[in-house]
Formats: structure tokens, C-alpha cells, sequence
């Protein structure tokens, strides 16, 4: 198998600071890969790189899959809880690679649907309006959505965060199955047991890369203590950054 | 009941051109409406008004007091305005409201120097606007034919268009139709309310926008009911102000819009979704 | 020595004299004075001759009712030494005009003296304005309040302010008040022609025909001096939005006493206008002036020549 992703010389940023320095490696494809680090480490801005939204202050991204082939889920999503729209619908938009502008939902695809629905524990809430639907509940909607994407490469940003245990193991599995299904999933966590029991890789990031392998030798208290030792808040007085410094992977 | 109600549209041809009139306009403003309350577009209609102007007034120092002109000329502007201020929401952090309220100032005063260039004081956008009693073979055309299209692009961009107003970030991952879809609708927005301006008068193309998907909101969560309904209450306000200007002798535009208004207070108070009064009724709680 | 040929050769000197005298010095410098509208600027033209220099705040086919005055025009004020207004309400703007020019000039008003009328009744109910468009600024602070303030479509009215005009002039100027006395004199017999022209148009017109349809009820002086009936679709101001009743009243009125013309002029909206003509069959006159003149090349850029025009426009349209 191929490399799904790789970084060459990766620096990302805002402003010139960087919030991703100098990242290089890899990821095959089939991968199942936590990305972990202290507040500020780039993680999320690693994944906005990876989706393009993002473009790169130094170095690039290389992707053996092109871009309809990848789910993201942000950390928060820009959904507007207002709208007049159930969760049938708004799950069905998940189809849309297939469907596109025009093609119609038919008999299979409610089936799917409903399927998707069921497999994130919301069966029965296919006619509610997404505004009334909990935390929790929302982010299995969106699971559901991810699910009939049928991507290659699935990137989540913190998609735990502030939901119940119950939940956290429904999700947990369903990722779990993506993973056997040959898909590779990239996710952001900051729950170290969980990306110890279910993550057999991940990558430590402090900005620049601590760590990247197998998880329990990445998850080392000493990684963590030198992970969480660099700087968080971004240097007003940092001089420019001079390139090729020959930094070791 | 007959003299009340069909008579008026029997005996007089304007009154027939006017029902016609109100009845497109409430079939394709309806939906559009509906969509821009959904976006938060709510105002903007209102300041269209004056983004045509410069528009309007290069056509007027063309072609002088030549309705097809100015109209012509104000389509351009509010295209460039609408479109202008739409492409900086989406390239840069500004909001779209405050993009449209840049581009909206700058138009309007762009407009009133060249109205002062030329000397003459004839009040340009008073002029520009029209009323539904005066609506000739011309001008009726006119609103079929953007009915019409409206429709038609609704239809064709519909999943893009609620896609990208329900969450658009999403949408920019799986496909690049959003900002086309985005662009196009406010050109719809464009041409709904320049035509609307030229034919009925700004109270009308706008009220007729606005209002009756304000109503609607308050009796349905279901988009599509809420633009069915939204229609329906545009063509009845319509028909119904109409009546009114006919036995009360109301100007005919602001009828149709209190009439429009009514129905919003209606709604505000009696809306079976989040109306005023079924919250004070105590009624017992569901089983699950 | 004061014999009869004395006294002959006396008066001959006198009489070769007097043209002489009756000509005032010619002036040093021209009278710079303003007119609020382009029909007042021809009749204040027309008094002053050479001795004055008018300019007009509201040009040829402009419209007074919803004029905004531009700095341009408060320095024109504050340079005059006369401001000729029409009165009657018809410049809302003008108060305020003149206040923050800082303008010494003497004002007079030309309609002094006028018989007011009123609006006609059915004006009361259609009478409304839209005012979305205006509410930006576009401020009009015009106030009619029920007057009607074209009292120069009477020619009668317009000798009462061709006299004010010469007496605002005379008091401004006393040294030209002889050549504005011959001006005033001259141009009032004008009018008197002018006058019978337009009473001797109408009684060739059948007396059951004397009745027109037109969008800008500015013709009420004209119709009280002359006896047609002016019928309007929507009130005095050219902002006022029509209503359903009296758009079927008008028709209904048209198509009941055959009434023949509907008539458009140079400033509002024609399209209602050519709708009641569409549905009632009646004919659609020629252009009228009513509230301004129109520009040289337009048939109607002096005071007479508008009048001419409209009456010419009139008896064509009723005649056939």
C-alpha cells in the first residue's frame, strides 16, 4: 500500500508564526493514527493543512488521494442549528459524491441512510430538527453523515470532546470499523487512555514533531514532560526562521 | 360577496394586470425571500435600493428619462454590488452584511454625484419606481419572464443553495459548486428586486420578499412547507391589499404590504412554532 | 423775451429730451438676481431686460417639488441682491435655503396678491407618500397643505407677478425703475394678448369636451381661469401613490362622460397615465408644462411659449 500523506519540510501557520515546524514523514494508507500534543501544538491546524484550507507557509503536503476521497469533521462545526432541516436530510447530504447537484435519492439510498442512522444509535430520529437535538446527538448525526461519504482518508478534529462515555464507545467502534473497512483515520484526541487502548500509532506534536510511531512508544512520560515544555503562546520578538537546518526527523 | 370580492377584477383591466402582477411576483419572491431570511439577508433588499442608483443614472445620462434604460443600467449596478461585495465575504474575513453595506454606500454616493453632474433635479430613483396599477404588456413580461427564471434556478441549485446557507463548510469539502451557487443566488436576489423596483416600487418588491417568509416561519420547521406557505401568503396579501386599495382607497402598494404585515403579526402572535400566545396556554407535557 | 416761440423752442427742447430722460442711466453693474424656478426666471427676465442678471435654483424640466439645493446654489443666494419665490408653498426648501446662505438680498414673493385655491376634493383620499425611497435622505420639506401653488397657469395671476416683480425690482434698484415701469408695461400687454389667445382657443372647443385627464394636478388655476375641468389620477405632489378606488373612479368617470384626452407632463410617471388612456379608449395628448419650462430647443422655453403650447396641445386633443 501507498503512502496515503506526506509531509515534506511542513510548516504551517498564521501570520508568519508557525503553529506546524518542520514536520516531515508519512502515512500509509490503512493507517489508524492519533494526533497528540498541549494546546497550541498545531494539531488542528495540522488537519486544516492536510484539507487544504490551509495553505502552507514552507514546505508541502503530498496526497496519494485526491480530494473527494476525504472526510473531515472540524472541531466545531459551522452549522447553522437553526435551519429548518431534519437529520434525514441533512445525514443524506453525506451522499452528495454521488448524487451531485441533481441525482435523485431513491429506494437504496434511504435505505443507507437510514442504516447510517441506526449505526450512530439515532434510529427514531430521522424526522426530528437538527435545533433540537443535543450535543451529543449532533455529533453522532455528523458521524452519520461521515459514514455514507465512504472516504479514504477520514480526519477528525477533537471529535469527543464533551460527550458522554456511552457515546464516546459507540463512536469509538464505529471507527474502529472504518479501519477494517481499509480506511485510513487520522484523528485528533487529547484522551490519552483512549488513544492508548484503541490507537496503535501516534504522532506527538509540539509544534515541531516529539514523537511518531507506535503508540506506547510515542506515549512516553518523558515525550510528554518535553512535549508539554515547549513554548505554547507564539514569540512576538522570534527573528525569521532560517531553512535547511538539517533537523533530524 | 361577488361586488366584494370578483368584481373589481371583472370590470377593470387594470385591476386584471395588477392580480397577474402580484401573483408572479408573490410566486417568485416567495421563495427567494425565504432563502434570504435563512442567510440573514434580510436587509439587504433595502440597501439594493440604493446600490442601483449610479446605475440608474449612467442609463439616465444615455439615454434620458428612458425607463428600459435606467432599469438596464441599475440591473448592472446591483450585479456588481451583489456580486462585488459576495466575492469579498468569501475571499477575505469580512462578513457578507458588512461587505454589502460597504459596496452599497459607495454605490449610492457614486450615484448621487453623477445625478448632480448633469444638473438636473429629477428625483432619478423616484422615477424608476414603478406601481402595480400601471403595469403595461411590457412590464407584466418583465415579471413573468424573472418568475420564471427564478424558479428554474431555484430548482436547478436547490441542494447547493441549502447545502451552503446550513453549512457551508461542509459544502466547500465535498464540492465546488458553493461559491458559483452562492453568486448565482444573489444575482437572483439582484434581478427579483430590480424588476421588482421597475414594476411595483421598492415597498412592494421588498415587502413581498421579506414579510411573508417572516410569517411563515412562525407555523413550520420543514423548509419546504415553509416556502409553500411563504408563497401563499405573498399571493393572498397580494390579492387581499389589492381589495383593500379598491374599496378603501389606499394607495395600492403599502395596502399590500399591511396586508403582508397583518399576516406577520398574525403569525407573531398565534404561530403554532414559537408564537406568543400558545406559550401562555398551559398544556400538559408529552410521555417521551 | 418769453414769447410763443420761446416757449415753442422750450417744449421742442423738452419733448427731444424726454426719451433721453426716460432713459435711466445705464447701470454700472448688472442686478444680480435669483428666481427659485425657471418660469419665475423668464417673467423676472422679462422685467428686468438688461439691467439684471437672473439665474434659477430649479432648471428647465426640473422638478421643485422634490428639488435638493446643492452648495452651488446657497452661494448663488447669498450673492444676489433680490431672491424672486413663487410663495403659496411651492419651494418647501427654500426657508432653510436662504437662512444658511447668510444672503442679504431683499426676497418677494411673486404670488402676492393671488387668490388661493384650494385642492380639488378628490385629491383627499389618493393622497399619500411613498416614502421608502425618500426616507434616505432625500428630505423634500415640501408642504403644501391643501394649497395649490401654480397659480402662473392663470395668465391674470401671471400679470399680478409680473407687477410684484417690478415693484421688488424698483424697490432693489430705484434707479431703473423707469425701464423696468416700460418693461412691466410691455410685457403685460403681451400677456393681455395672450390672455384673449387662450379664451378665444377654448370657446372654439365644444363645451361638453371641456374636460382632461392629467398626472400632475398643477392645472387648477388654469382650469378656474378657463373653464376646463382638470381631473388628476394622484394629488398636487408628483410623490403620491396612486390607490385602486381612485384609479376606478377615474376610468369609470372617463368611460361614463366620454371624456376625450388624457394628458402627460414633463416631470411624473407616465406609465399610469397611458394605462387609464389604454383602458378607456381615450386619446393621449401631446406634452404640457406645467411646473417648468422646457429647455431652448423645447417648445415651451419662455413663460408665453408654455402657455401657447399647452392651450395648443389642449384644443388639438379635445377638438378631434
Amino acid at each position: 500500500m501507498g503512502d496515503v500523506l506526506a509531509f515534506r519540510d511542513l510548516t504551517l501557520g498564521y501570520d508568519r508564526h508557525p503553529a506546524v515546524h518542520h514536520l516531515d514523514g508519512a502515512v500509509p494508507e490503512g493507517a489508524l493514527l492519533a494526533v497528540c500534543g498541549p494546546n497550541g501544538a498545531g494539531k488542528s491546524t495540522l488537519l486544516k493543512g492536510i484539507v487544504g484550507i490551509l495553505p502552507p507557509l514552507a514546505g508541502r503536503i503530498d496526497s496519494g488521494v485526491p480530494a473527494r476521497e476525504i472526510a473531515y469533521l472540524p472541531q466545531a462545526a459551522e452549522i447553522d442549528r437553526s435551519f429548518p432541516i431534519d437529520v434525514f436530510d441533512l445525514v443524506s447530504t453525506g451522499l452528495w459524491r454521488r448524487t451531485r447537484l441533481f441525482g435523485g435519492i431513491g429506494r437504496a439510498d434511504r435505505v443507507r441512510i437510514e442504516a447510517a442512522i441506526a449505526a450512530v444509535g439515532l434510529a427514531g430520529f430521522e424526522a426530528r430538527p437538527i435545533g433540537t437535538l443535543s450535543g451529543g446527538q449532533m455529533q453522532r448525526m455528523l458521524f452519520a453523515r461521515l459514514l455514507l461519504q465512504e472516504a479514504r482518508l477520514i480526519l477528525l478534529d477533537e471529535p469527543f470532546t464533551a460527550l458522554d462515555a456511552g457515546t464516546v464507545a459507540d463512536l469509538v467502534a464505529l471507527i474502529e470499523r472504518w479501519n477494517g473497512e481499509g480506511r485510513t483515520v487520522l484523528a485528533v484526541l487529547h484522551d490519552m487512555e483512549l488513544v492508548a487502548q484503541h490507537f496503535p500509532e501516534t504522532l506527538l506534536l509540539a509544534r515541531e514533531p516529539v514523537g511518531w510511531g507506535a503508540t506506547p512508544e510515542v506515549l512516553t512520560p518523558a515525550n510528554l514532560a518535553e512535549a508539554r515544555r515547549m513554548c505554547e503562546a507564539w514569540d512576538e520578538g522570534a527573528a525569521a526562521c532560517a531553512p535547511a537546518q538539517g533537523r533530524a526527523a | 360577496m361577488y361586488d366584494l370580492l370578483i368584481a373589481p377584477f371583472a370590470e377593470f383591466d387594470f385591476m386584471r394586470r395588477a392580480l397577474v402582477g402580484v401573483l408572479a411576483l408573490g410566486l417568485g419572491a416567495g421563495p427567494v425571500g425565504v432563502l434570504m431570511m435563512l442567510r440573514r439577508m434580510s436587509l439587504a433588499g433595502d440597501a439594493m435600493a440604493h446600490a442601483i442608483l449610479p446605475g440608474a443614472a449612467v442609463g439616465f445620462l444615455a439615454a434620458g428619462l428612458n425607463l428600459w434604460a435606467m432599469t438596464a443600467g441599475g440591473l448592472i449596478a446591483g450585479f456588481a454590488v451583489a456580486l462585488g461585495a459576495g466575492a469579498v465575504a468569501r475571499a477575505t474575513q469580512m462578513k457578507e452584511d458588512a461587505a454589502l453595506a460597504a459596496f452599497y454606500l459607495v454605490s449610492l454616493a457614486l450615484g448621487v454625484l453623477l445625478v448632480s453632474l448633469r444638473g438636473s433635479n429629477v428625483d432619478l430613483l423616484h422615477v424608476l419606481f414603478g406601481t402595480v396599477l400601471a403595469l403595461d404588456d411590457a412590464t407584466l413580461l418583465l415579471i413573468v419572464a424573472i418568475t420564471t427564471i427564478t424558479l428554474v434556478v431555484l430548482a436547478a441549485l436547490w441542494r447547493p443553495l441549502v447545502l451552503e446557507s446550513l453549512d457551508p463548510g461542509f459544502l466547500r469539502s465535498v464540492s465546488r459548486a458553493g461559491a458559483p451557487t452562492h453568486l448565482a443566488f444573489l444575482a437572483l436576489v439582484v434581478l427579483n428586486l430590480v424588476g421588482g423596483f421597475h414594476a411595483l416600487g421598492t415597498l412592494l418588491a421588498v415587502g413581498m420578499m421579506m414579510l411573508p417568509a417572516a410569517a411563515a416561519r412562525f407555523w413550520t420547521r420543514e423548509l419546504t412547507a415553509l416556502v409553500a406557505l411563504a408563497v401563499l401568503i405573498a399571493c393572498g396579501s397580494g390579492v387581499l391589499g389589492l381589495l383593500v386599495s379598491y374599496h378603501s382607497g389606499a394607495p395600492s402598494g403599502p395596502a399590500i404590504i399591511l396586508v403582508a404585515g397583518g399576516a406577520y403579526a398574525l403569525s407573531v402572535l398565534f404561530g403554532s412554532v414559537g408564537g406568543l400566545l400558545p406559550r401562555l396556554v398551559p398544556r400538559r407535557h408529552l410521555e417521551a | 423775451m418769453l414769447n410763443r416761440r420761446s416757449w415753442l423752442a422750450a417744449l421742442a427742447a423738452v419733448a427731444f429730451a424726454a426719451p433721453a430722460l426716460a432713459q435711466d442711466a445705464p447701470p454700472a453693474q448688472k442686478l444680480p438676481v435669483v428666481a427659485t424656478f425657471s418660469i419665475l426666471g423668464d417673467l423676472v427676465h422679462q422685467v428686468g431686460g438688461d439691467r439684471v442678471r437672473v439665474s434659477t435654483l430649479v432648471g428647465p424640466n426640473g422638478d421643485a417639488h422634490v428639488f435638493q439645493p446643492s452648495p452651488a446654489d446657497a452661494k448663488k443666494i447669498a450673492g444676489a441682491k433680490v431672491v424672486f419665490v413663487n410663495g403659496l408653498g411651492f419651494e418647501g426648501w427654500i426657508d432653510r435655503l436662504v437662512k444658511s446662505s447668510g444672503t442679504r438680498a431683499k426676497i418677494f414673493v411673486a404670488s402676492k396678491g393671488v387668490e388661493p385655491r384650494e385642492m380639488a376634493e378628490e385629491e383627499e383620499d389618493g393622497h399619500d407618500h411613498d416614502n421608502t425611497a425618500e426616507a434616505h435622505g432625500h428630505d423634500h420639506g415640501h408642504d403644501h397643505g391643501g394649497t395649490d401653488p401654480h397659480a402662473w397657469q392663470s395668465v391674470a395671476n401671471a400679470k399680478l407677478y409680473v407687477a410684484n416683480i417690478r415693484d421688488g425690482l424698483i424697490a432693489a434698484d430705484p434707479d431703473g425703475k423707469a425701464t423696468y415701469d416700460a418693461n412691466a408695461a410691455a410685457y403685460t400687454a403681451k400677456l393681455d394678448a395672450l390672455d384673449n389667445e387662450v379664451k378665444a382657443a377654448i370657446v372654439r372647443i365644444p363645451a361638453d369636451k371641456r374636460r382632461i385627464i392629467t398626472s400632475h394636478d398643477a392645472f387648477g388655476y388654469f382650469g378656474a381661469a378657463y373653464g376646463i375641468e382638470f381631473i388628476a389620477p394622484q394629488g398636487v405632489s408628483t410623490e403620491a401613490e396612486a390607490s385602486a378606488k381612485d384609479v376606478a373612479k377615474i376610468i369609470r368617470q372617463i368611460k361614463a362622460e366620454h371624456i376625450p384626452a388624457v394628458f402627460m407632463e414633463n416631470i411624473s410617471d407616465p406609465r399610469l397615465v397611458k394605462r387609464i388612456a389604454n383602458e378607456t379608449g381615450a386619446k393621449i395628448g401631446g406634452e404640457v408644462y406645467s411646473d417648468a419650462l422646457s429647455d431652448d430647443k423645447g417648445p415651451a422655453s419662455t413663460y408665453i411659449d408654455m402657455i401657447e403650447n399647452n392651450i395648443r396641445e389642449f384644443s388639438s386633443a379635445l377638438s378631434s
